[in-house]
């Protein structure tokens, strides 16, 4: 792959196009805005494959919503599926970014996994395109992207294993190998779900249930509940 | 019909008729496209590939499927069902909720385990492989997920559970099922029924019923 190029603002390379950035893109992280041609290209993809879907997208649309040339594409990406890895992977680097800010601004782990899931509803709600991208095109992207989707979920097992820590040993005794990972498999399976059946706004109020479901195991049913319902 | 076992006449169907014969095609074919399909991933699998596995003419294919969608949403739908009719004569009867449930989830188990393709075709493929497979995926979860509802019944604070429980529930179990059928563990699958059983009844019955239910007989 070639080395990214930088024009600055007021290269003729820099297209006005930048200014205008489409409703919902202004809580992304600056490498998404960016001025370089490689970070163009991936918001480009965001955006076709949110018109389009995947399947449908085509280099064309990318190179024309990132307006620049199709030469300019095949100097950075060697194919659709290999941007749009560039573009997931940016989307997850950032999700996971602020999941672990929300999640080590608190002390107790509860709260800490509290924060944590807050803070991805709240991505994912105020992005919807990415939600899509990340949660349901995701799959259709190719062995390559499915490999990181699941990569990514299973990254997320850490977040709760640390809920064992300092746990008693009748609740440990009822804790298995697999707990975690069927923790965050229904927890995403709930997320994507709303993400598929285009109601990604309805995420937000998934707080308290996803908490309780999370929390349950480690803590029972009634303290669960109770640490979902603060506010 | 499934690769290991022998194809069962459908009732009414009792001699080799025309149709039984076409019947047999048909599920060759999907039998084909569900290794090919767990060996390659969806995309990659053409008909070429499906036709040569199953060892009929390119013709044969196209006068029982339109397209690989097509043949694909009928693999799904074949094994969707092939499950649930395990599901429901294994659980059916027993009156017990959380047993019909460890029943229910028992013969889930064996039937991954012993059709993996197939498994596959219908937990991991489908969500990838077209827009109507993810709908139909959608609609399979809802049989599991009426059948742990019954679970609220039963338990002491069955009314304040969360409302999206049981989808979370299935979405956990399918999750650990689609990771072992991705590393091709479909050997071990049978072993987990405990830990599933545990955790599915843990937020109805708390930590030690479940583990009662999940650890007898």
């Amino acid at each position: 792959m070639s080395k990214p190029v930088h024009p600055s603002v007021d290269s003729p390379e820099y297209p006005p196009e930048l200014a205008r950035l489409p409703p919902g893109r202004h809580g992304l992280p600056r490498e998404f805005v960016s001025r370089n041609q490689r970070e163009r290209l991936i918001a480009g993809l965001a955006e076709a494959v949110a018109e389009n879907g995947y399947a449908n997208t085509t280099i064309a649309h990318i190179t024309r919503h990132a307006a620049v040339s199709r030469r300019t594409f095949y100097e950075h990406f060697a194919s659709k599926d290999e941007c749009f890895v560039a573009a997931y992977d940016t989307v997850m680097a950032e999700l996971r970014r602020r999941v672990d800010e929300a999640f080590n601004e608190e002390e107790e782990w509860p709260q800490a996994v509290r924060a944590g899931i807050a803070a991805m509803l709240e991505f994912l709600t105020a992005e919807p395109h990415l939600a899509r991208l990340s949660m349901v095109e995701a799959l259709v992207a190719g062995p390559v992207v499915v490999e990181r989707y699941d990569a990514a979920i299973q990254g997320l097992v850490p977040y709760f294993e640390a809920g064992r820590k300092g746990r008693p040993a009748e609740v440990l005794a009822g804790l298995s190998s697999s707990t975690e990972e069927a923790l965050v498999g229904g927890m995403v399976s709930l997320i994507s779900r709303r993400v598929f059946a285009e109601r990604t706004a309805e995420l937000e109020s998934l707080l308290p249930d996803l908490v309780e479901f999370a929390l349950t195991p480690y803590l029972g049913s009634a303290e669960a509940a109770k640490v979902a319902r603060q506010g | 019909m499934a690769p290991k076992s022998t194809p069962r006449p459908l009732p009414g169907r009792h001699q080799l008729s025309r149709e039984f014969i076409a019947q047999h095609q048909r599920a060759r074919i999907i039998n084909a496209l569900a290794l090919e399909v767990s060996e390659k991933g969806y995309r990659n699998v053409t008909v070429a590939d499906i036709v040569k596995r199953a060892g009929i003419a390119r013709n044969t294919f196209y006068e029982n499927f339109g397209s690989k969608e097509d043949c694909f949403l009928a693999a799904q739908q074949f094994a969707m069902s092939a499950a649930l009719d395990r599901v429901v004569e294994a659980a059916g009867e027993i009156d017990d909720w959380s047993y019909r449930v460890k029943a229910g989830l028992a013969a889930f188990l064996r039937f991954v385990a012993e059709e993996p393709a197939l498994a596959r075709t219908c937990m991991v493929d489908a969500l990838a492989a077209a827009p109507t497979s993810a709908r139909y995926y959608e609609e399979s979860l809802q049989a599991f997920i009426s059948l742990f509802r019954l679970g609220r019944d039963v338990s002491p604070h069955g009314q304040e559970l969360p409302e999206t429980l049981e989808e979370a529930l299935i979405g956990g179990v399918f999750w650990i099922l689609y990771q072992r059928l991705l590393d091709a563990e479909a050997d071990g699958i049978e072993e987990l029924l405990p830990e599933l059983v545990e955790f599915a009844l843990t937020p109805y019955l708390g930590a030690e019923g479940a583990r009662a239910v999940a650890t007898a007989g």
